[in-house]
């Protein structure tokens, strides 16, 4: 709506899209495409090509003429009757021949009418001469929209009137199926243009999105993802078959009102939990339900699609009920719920104004920027740009210098997504576990516009899902649990991101029993995990938890069941060098605080040198530096060596001889111990000294080195060369290997660990 | 310029354009398409635990890729580096590295007339990293067959990831 009167005549869809993105309010942008839509039906080069195209066209200008005139009654319905009338008209399908007689404002009117001039019979996933590209490029498309759409709902959840909410599912199932027709996909098609015809009836305001029809529409999404997930299988040379329930939910769709007779009736016996209530009053007094045939008449068509809700006698006697349950139900969420949607619909409308650039393109510049950041520094390091000696060269140095600089920080933002869509997903997540364990959870974000390296992202989607499911199911107690304990009978998971200092930090918190201390460490004792007559501290004994052998106890579970895959979970961190740690109180609920670098390309390593190499450790997995005394050092058996560090002993490494480095300090007390921690355990390792700390580009060491045990890349230094970064992990196998007697380097070589590490992009 | 098809034809695929460089006195050459660029002698960074012709790595304009020593590969006494030391980038597929040589020499046309199989010297000199020689103006070029060196064992299995 920015664009102001074009020279160009804008095309008929183009205008439907910016309707879709109106606000009522907007008169200019209003005006401006009613006259393009004038335009459009008069104009020899107007896109309007049949009577019928035109005739809805006429009828959308006709809309947003009573709208901007203030004759319509209520402008928000009448902009929407406008985008509806304008999407009729673009969308690719003929509208039928007996719609001439319809009055086109009538209460009603589902774009059913422009149903499926699908192939009866069996729809396909993908035709049988498929256009890859398109295909794939489409792929991606709709499963932006279906996480979008998702968000959208759970918004809707909460406030049934969301009208940019609704835009977005529609638009969402709008596209979906008018590129998936396209194509000739006619499964996505098919589903897509149900669920729209559903959503049409929600943003007319004829039905509102809650119980029923706000969990056909998640199902509908769901079954989208998966139908989705199915062609992308079956492009990849797999059999795909349509997901399980496909027929089922289409037909529900057709038919949310038969659908919703159904439900009822299951759930009338079992007295219906608030939440999953029946849907809310009709806005009409209903006519007889009548099944809505496939594309059959229009009339009857109108008819069922008017046909508010299913009058069941459940449905009868929880009458208006359910409203007021569902109003009450996720109580203060307001204050959270219009950000969500006003981000939702920042984001959707940010879609349009960025460019799909490739990753390795993206590498490159990066690369190329790091780079000139090297040059730079070189060129003012030079002696000769001194500003005694030439103030006027040292001006422009240090000028080039300052936008070096920004280069390099827009330049490494360009990485960083925001964890919007990952956040989006949990929501889902605590909603369904709720729904499944009959519990009340309210769940809390904030901060989903973080941004992380979008290399991290997948990693660290699993953790949070695993520990969003633990926080719901087993940190957040029953209802009746918590209203005995005094609580509000809703728990809260609440999720927050957030910078701090130099690292991102996401929250996980619950307001549920908190852990069992006692029973963790009884039951870590019981499995032999820990020393019995050893005293850990709090901290010690929440990080138990963590340790794959306990995961696999199941009956755990009860104490506040984090039981399952934790260890999984701080796997998953520490491979993006993260750290998680716990805090917990009795009865006050649990914090898993995962603290993650910004980027995994930017690695905060400490320079050390032994020789002439210098190495760089990540500065996260240094847990001291010290130069020890000679009473603090014993060697065992004369191979081993360990150091004595505040009452602990640590084997003690020599990084020369790990690396057939000479002229090195080979004595102990002359050089410096750094102790490493990788999680399992400690060893220090015996360096010349420190040079300092310094932020660095991890990069893959080339092609032709591949693997080197010990070390998990390069980075450029300061001087150009290279530095190798030194992976802990694999260090201490290495370590303890040459130790075992095999310290050649062909052992060296192949004694790889066993996973490839994120920091290098290879 | 694969083996088979020297094997076939002889001398007739060895014609071409190749850069020649020395490795002592001997003069080598590599076809010119394979290289990339030739750079001057930069200090390299070594790693441990790999084969003791692999030199190390080096910063490529912001890209690490590996180096190798050519004389090491060979069996040749090392040298200390000089002036006219470079490093010569070649590529082959997505394995980029560098070969240190002593000094490089020129860009040769060499024509198939002048050209030889490569002679079985017995001994441990490897025939198979030569596609054949040159035996113009009175000097013994070697031709390198530079894929062969680098999918030789050794790099083969560096190359593995």
């Amino acid at each position: 709506m920015n664009k102001k009167a074009s020279p160009a005549p804008l095309e008929l869809g183009e205008i439907a899209v910016q309707l879709m993105q109106a606000q009522a309010s907007e008169t200019d942008a209003l005006t401006e495409l009613r006259d393009a839509l004038g335009h459009c039906v008069d104009g020899e080069a107007g896109s309007a090509s049949s009577p019928s195209v035109k005739r809805l066209v006429s009828a959308a200008k006709a809309k947003l003429d009573g709208l901007l005139s203030g004759e319509a009654a209520d402008a928000e319905q009448a902009l929407a009757a406008a985008v509806r009338l304008a999407c009729l008209a673009t969308s690719p399908e003929e509208p039928k021949a007996g719609e001439g007689d319809l009055e086109w404002e009538a209460a009603a009117p589902s774009p059913t009418s422009v149903a499926p001039s699908l192939a009866p019979g069996k729809p396909t996933l993908v035709p049988p001469d498929p256009d890859l590209e398109l295909i794939g490029e489409f792929l991606t498309e709709a499963n932006e929209h279906v996480v979008n759409a998702e968000a959208a709902l759970l918004t809707l959840e909460q406030q049934p009137d969301d009208a940019a909410a609704v835009n977005t599912v529609f638009r969402a199932f709008h596209t979906v199926k008018g590129v998936s027709s396209m194509l000739g996909m006619t499964a996505l098609a098919e589903l897509a243009h149900h669920a729209e015809s559903l959503l049409a009836r929600i943003r007319d305001g004829e039905v509102r999105c809650t119980g029923v029809y706000a969990n056909l529409c998640l199902r509908g999404i769901d079954l989208l993802k998966a139908t989705l997930d199915a062609v992308q299988a079956q492009l990849k040379g797999q059999d795909a078959k349509l997901p399980a329930g496909y027929a089922e939910l289409v037909h529900a769709l057709q038919n949310p009102e038969a659908e919703a007779v159904a439900r009822e009736r299951e759930a009338a016996p079992a007295a219906a939990p608030p939440p999953a209530a029946a849907p809310p009053p009709a806005v009409a007094p209903p006519p007889a339900v009548a099944p809505l045939p496939e594309p059959g008449p229009v009339r009857a068509v109108l008819s069922a699609a008017a046909a508010p809700l299913a009058v069941g006698p459940a449905a009868a006697a929880s009458g208006p009920v359910p409203v007021a349950a569902l109003a009450a139900a996720p109580p203060s969420i307001e204050g959270e719920a219009p950000a969500r949607a006003a981000t939702s619909s920042a984001a959707s409308q940010g879609d349009e104004t960025s460019v799909r650039v490739r990753t390795d393109r993206l590498d490159r510049l990066i690369d190329m920027v790091g780079e000139l950041v090297i040059a730079h520094s070189m060129l003012a390091a030079d002696p000769r740009n001194d500003v005694s000696r030439d103030p006027e060269l040292s001006r422009k140095v240090g000028h080039a210098g300052k936008i070096v600089r920004e280069l390099q920080d827009m330049s490494m933002s360009l990485r960083m997504v925001p964890l919007r869509p990952t956040f989006q997903k949990l929501t889902r997540i605590v909603r369904d576990v709720a729904k499944k364990s009959d519990k009340l959870i309210q769940f809390v974000s904030t901060g989903d516009d973080t941004e992380i390296d979008r290399n991290m992202v997948d990693v660290i989607a699993e953790p949070l899902i695993h520990m969003v499911r633990n926080a719901a199911d087993h940190g957040v107690e029953s209802t009746a649990a918590r209203v005995a304990a005094g609580k509000s009978p809703t728990g809260t998971v609440r999720l927050a991101a957030y910078h701090s200092g130099g690292s991102v930090v996401i929250d996980l918190s619950d307001d549920g029993g908190g852990l069992d201390r006692d029973r963790i460490l009884a039951k870590a004792t019981q499995k032999g995990l820990v020393d019995p007559n050893k005293s850990l501290s709090e901290s010690e004994i929440y990080q138990l938890i963590f340790l794959p052998g306990f995961s696999t106890t199941e009956n755990v579970t009860d104490i506040s069941g984090r039981g399952v895959g934790m260890d999984v979970v701080r796997r998953n961190i520490e491979q993006l060098k993260g750290r998680i740690e716990i805090t917990s109180e009795r009865g006050k609920g649990t914090v898993f605080s995962i603290r993650l670098p910004l980027t995994l390309a930017i690695t905060d390593g400490m320079i050390v040198r032994v020789g002439s190499e210098r190495y760089i450790i990540p500065t996260v997995n240094i847990a001291v530096n010290f130069r020890p005394d000679a009473s603090q050092v014993s060697t065992v058996a004369g191979r081993g060596e360990l150091i004595l560090l505040r009452g602990e002993l640590i084997p003690l490494f020599r990084l020369h001889q790990l690396f057939k480095v000479s002229g090195a300090v080979t004595e102990v007390t002359r050089g410096l111990v750094v102790v490493l921690r990788d999680g399992v355990g400690s060893c220090g390792l015996l360096v010349d000294e420190l040079l300092g700390q310094q932020q660095v580009v991890a990069k893959s060491l080339g092609a032709g080195v591949g693997k080197v045990a010990a070390v998990s890349g390069g980075a450029i230094l300061g001087d150009g060369r290279v530095g190798l970064i030194l992976d802990p992990g694999s260090l201490v196998t290495l370590a303890k290997e040459s130790r075992a007697g095999r310290p050649q380097p062909e052992a060296v070589r192949h004694g790889v660990s066993p996973e490839p590490s994120p920091m290098v992009q290879a | 310029m694969s083996s088979q098809l020297s094997t076939l034809e002889p001398g007739a695929a060895l014609s071409g354009k190749y850069l020649t460089f020395f490795l002592g006195a001997e003069e080598y050459g590599i076809a010119i398409l394979k290289v990339r660029e030739i750079i001057g002698i930069v200090p390299v960074t070594p790693v441990p635990g790999t084969p003791s012709f692999m030199q190390g790595v080096i910063n490529l304009r912001g890209k690490i890729i590996p180096v190798i020593d050519l004389r090491a590969k060979f069996g040749m006494p090392t040298q200390a580096a000089s002036r006219e030391t470079c490093i010569i980038v070649v590529r082959r597929l997505d394995l980029e590295l560098g070969i240190v040589v002593d000094a490089v020499s020129e860009v040769r046309n060499v024509a198939a007339a002048e050209t030889d199989a490569m002679l079985d010297l017995g001994g441990e000199i490897s025939a198979e990293y030569f596609l054949g020689i040159s035996k113009a103006d009175g000097k013994v070029r070697l031709l390198l067959d530079i894929d062969r060196i680098l999918s030789t064992e050794d790099v083969l299995q560096l190359a593995k990831r």
